[in-house]
């Protein structure tokens, strides 16, 4: 049983209607954690893409020879390898990069949602729509990332990408580790408000 | 019965590939990894020593390497350091000289060591302990770098660890021959982004700069606020000339601890004390007897 | 019942005779410890000649990663008794490394050394008290937050999830710790250790599972839901990878998966007793839910911060 959802759709639906970090509030421990550069919210993003997408499509490939008992522990497998992968990878070409994001790309062989696009997307459709699904999870948790990343960075140290732009610093607060919360509750918020806000002049 | 044997061999079939997958990834990516890390040590090591981007060291600069063991024979322990033997322009091996506790000269051993293999931890270790015996046991601790030009000594190249606010906190520290610091870098740290990651800036490192050994070994932290003429020197806004001037009559100041992380301030602060003073201790020491014992050394 | 006793009662005091060798090693020095900032307290067990034990000159003091850095003492004070000398040095001392002293001619004996550290059970209540609230894995190191908030509504579900969570992480970080030691570590497979800490949790979990459904069926229906969403929670993953990278022993190792599940439990209660008032309160619509909660959560961070840098052991 195929998806009759084309690949655009099912990219648009990772990054709106199911966003990780917004809509389905999974995977929150980097996005408050090493938020606090655009650039962080990148590098990670881009692991969390890899991750996905690959796994997706290899989950995707083996789905018949994986027997249903044993599920869950293969998703496990596939998933660790793939993490293991990127984590030898980003610590042997970025070693900068991956010094300033510490534990964080080791975690993501625990983040809820990678496992779960396996077991309610991969495991039943195409190759093709589950690397679309994934490219689209995945790219919807890095523009969470991106955009708490960007509000955090231009509030906290008024730079964006590192480059100095307001030339001052708003407020530190912002960048201190324990702001994350702050940050991602009120922008939470912020996107409820604006959804029901526009639900409610479509009603009128 | 026979379920149970699909899933034991399709569990086998996936975890020999992913063993695989993973195994070829280590393969490959160690050699980078290594070579990267390398490559980013040395990087830091030129800017350090004044060496930016287009401005290449000069031919008659070299790097050697000394390498700190400690011996163990029995219940007496001994301090060993492996040098590069033969004065300036001379290729000699070479030669490892133990010390004891209380800095005399115990003996000499010339080690067959290329510079190359010396570098590589495994095979230095095993030149140096077939050198001495199954007698003692040589425990590699630490290694310093120094960096002549022509044979006369420029600076000198210590990398540290020492516990942090958090983690610990690795650097790469640079001293002039009289032991004043030219300046660290951070390598690696987990302090808090805004507080105590602060240590990477500028105008907390730069502070450290061209002070003398006697104030590094009194050297504390101040809870102050920072001048703002010493942080526009410190970051570099001003002209060289006001700069210097300014940077000189802070130079026998205390660090300034940045606001809100003291504890690493003062984590940076006495790791670098410690690392100094040991490392002139220990040099002095050395050279005491390399000196009296007319071991050539080529820096 | 008695026998078992016997056997407590049997292995404390071969505990208590183990730790008093240790400290007596020397016969001549009964205990030390480190005093002020720059001291070193040595209790002597007799009295000892004044004139030698006075004098700084008899004593060398080296830290023991550096013996040939040898620490000047600046003054030696005895107590009026003689068998207490206060060791004071010019500089104050690095209390966390084990210290060696090596005393010459002092109470007859020509030459005793003996070593000055801090107790190690204090160490391992540190490192405890560490992961327990210093740096409390959810409110200061962010991890596990999915977990976190998915199941501190209730009270009832926060005690569950915190002590199920408790006991699955110290046997697997346990299991993880002899794997990592006596496998990975020796033959060099430290790149494995992603799939082999998280392929040991999830048969910790499974195990767990089956024991208790057989065991205790009461206790499965309760406990038995927040089982699956162990393996979902960063912490379980973060902790190996800490105790890896830090080099631990069992035993640290132990008190550091304890503080981990600890520190968890503990959010988790302090967190369902502010969502169950929330839930009563007047919050604006579109906050109700996880963007209240992430700022409480916030705040809670804020309030953790305040112990960091604590230092009791």
């Amino acid at each position: 049983m195929a998806t009759d959802k084309s690949s655009l759709q099912l990219v648009a639906n990772g990054i709106l209607k199911e966003n990780p970090i917004f809509k389905l509030a999974l995977s929150m421990c980097p996005a408050v954690g090493i938020s606090t550069t655009v650039i962080n919210g990148l590098m990670l993003g881009t692991a969390v893409l890899f991750v996905q997408v690959f796994s997706s499509v290899t989950i995707s490939l083996l789905k018949n020879f994986i027997h249903p008992r044993i599920r869950i522990p293969t998703y496990t497998l596939t998933i660790a390898t793939w993490v293991t992968v990127i984590d030898l990878s980003l610590a042997a070409y970025f070693p900068a990069a991956y010094a300033k994001m510490g534990i964080f790309v080791k975690i993501i062989v625990a983040f809820a949602i990678i496992t779960m696009r396996l077991e309610m997307f991969a495991c039943k459709e195409p190759v093709k729509s589950s690397f679309w699904d994934g490219l689209g999870m995945g790219l919807g948790f890095m523009v969470g990332m991106v955009v708490i990343g960007f509000v955090r960075e231009l509030l906290g140290s008024g730079a964006i990408l590192g480059y100095d732009v307001l030339g001052f610093k708003p407020l530190l607060f912002f960048i201190l580790p324990s702001a994350g919360f702050f940050v991602v509750g009120l922008m939470m918020g912020f996107f409820n408000w604006i959804e029901t806000y526009y639900a409610e002049r479509k009603k009128r | 019965m026979k379920m149970i044997l699909t899933i034991i061999f399709r569990l086998t079939v996936s975890c020999l590939i992913a063993g695989t997958i993973m195994g070829t990834t280590f393969v490959f990516t160690n050699k980078a990894k290594k070579a990267n890390e390398h490559a980013r040590e040395e990087k830091v090591m030129y800017a350090l020593l004044g060496y930016g981007a287009g401005q290449e060291p000069d031919e008659g600069t070299a790097l050697h390497e000394i390498f700190r063991y400690i011996v163990a024979d029995g219940d007496s322990q001994s301090i060993g350091y492996l040098l590069p033997a033969g004065h300036h322009g001379e290729e000699a091996g070479f030669v490892f000289v133990q010390l004891s506790l209380e800095g005399d000269f115990v003996s000499k051993t010339a080690i067959p060591l290329s510079e190359e293999k010396a570098r590589e931890q495994g095979d230095r270790d095993n030149a140096v302990q077939t050198a001495l015996g199954s007698s003692q046991i040589a425990r590699f601790v630490d290694q310093v770098m120094v960096v002549t030009e022509d044979g006369s000594r420029q600076a000198y190249l210590l990398s540290g660890k020492f516990p942090g606010y958090k983690t610990n906190i690795s650097i790469i520290l640079a001293l002039d021959p009289a032991y004043s610091i030219i300046g660290f870098e951070v390598m690696e740290h987990e302090e808090d982004p805004g507080l105590g990651a602060e240590i990477e800036q500028d105008y907390f490192k730069n502070q450290f700069k061209h002070k003398p050994l006697e104030k590094i070994k009194q050297l504390q932290v101040v809870k102050e606020p920072l001048p703002d003429e010493y942080y526009n020197a410190l970051e570099g806004k001003l002209e060289l000339a006001a700069a210097e001037q300014i940077m000189l009559q802070y130079s026998d100041n205390d660090i300034y601890a940045i606001t809100g992380s003291t504890i690493s301030s003062d984590a940076v602060t006495s790791g670098i004390r410690g690392m100094t003073k040991k490392f002139a201790y220990r040099l002095d020491t050395l050279e005491k007897v390399l000196e009296a014992q007319q071991i050539g050394v080529p820096f | 019942m008695r026998g078992r006793q016997k056997i407590t009662v049997y292995i404390l005091f071969l505990l208590v005779m183990g730790s008093c060798g240790l400290a007596q090693a020397a016969g001549l020095v009964s205990d030390t410890e480190f005093g002020a900032d720059n001291e070193i307290v040595v209790q002597f067990s007799i009295p000892v000649d004044r004139e030698v034990a006075g004098d700084p000159e008899n004593y060398t003091v080296y830290e023991e990663s550096d013996p040939d850095i040898r620490l000047p003492i600046t003054a030696v004070s005895l107590s009026s008794d003689g068998t207490e000398a206060i060791l004071s040095f010019a500089d104050p001392l690095n209390t966390t490394a084990k210290h060696i002293v090596t005393a010459t001619g002092i109470g007859g004996v020509e030459q005793s050394t003996f070593s000055v550290s801090k107790s190690y059970f204090g160490y391992l209540l540190s490192i405890l008290l560490s992961a327990l609230i210093i740096n409390n894995f959810v409110f200061t190191k962010y991890l596990g937050l999915c977990v976190f908030f998915g199941t501190s509504k209730r009270k009832e579900t926060a005690k569950g999830m915190g002590v199920v969570f408790t006991i699955v992480i110290v046997v697997a970080v346990s299991m993880s710790w002899v794997l990592y030691q006596y496998i990975l570590k020796p033959f060099s497979l430290d790149y494995l250790q992603i799939v082999i800490f998280i392929g040991l949790t999830s048969l910790t979990v499974q195990a767990v599972d089956t024991v208790l459904r057989k065991v205790n069926p009461i206790l499965f229906k309760s406990f038995g839901v927040y089982l699956v969403l162990v393996i979902a929670n960063c912490v379980i993953i973060a902790v190996p990878l800490l105790m890896a990278s830090n080099g631990y022993n069992y035993f640290e190792t132990f008190m550091l998966s304890l503080g981990a599940g600890g520190g968890f439990l503990l959010a988790l209660y302090l967190m369902s007793s502010v969502s169950e008032r929330v839930e009563l309160a007047k919050v604006p619509p579109s906050f109700k839910g996880l963007p209240i909660a992430f700022i409480v959560a916030g705040q809670f961070a804020m309030a953790f911060l305040g112990f960091s840098g604590l230092q009791l052991f």
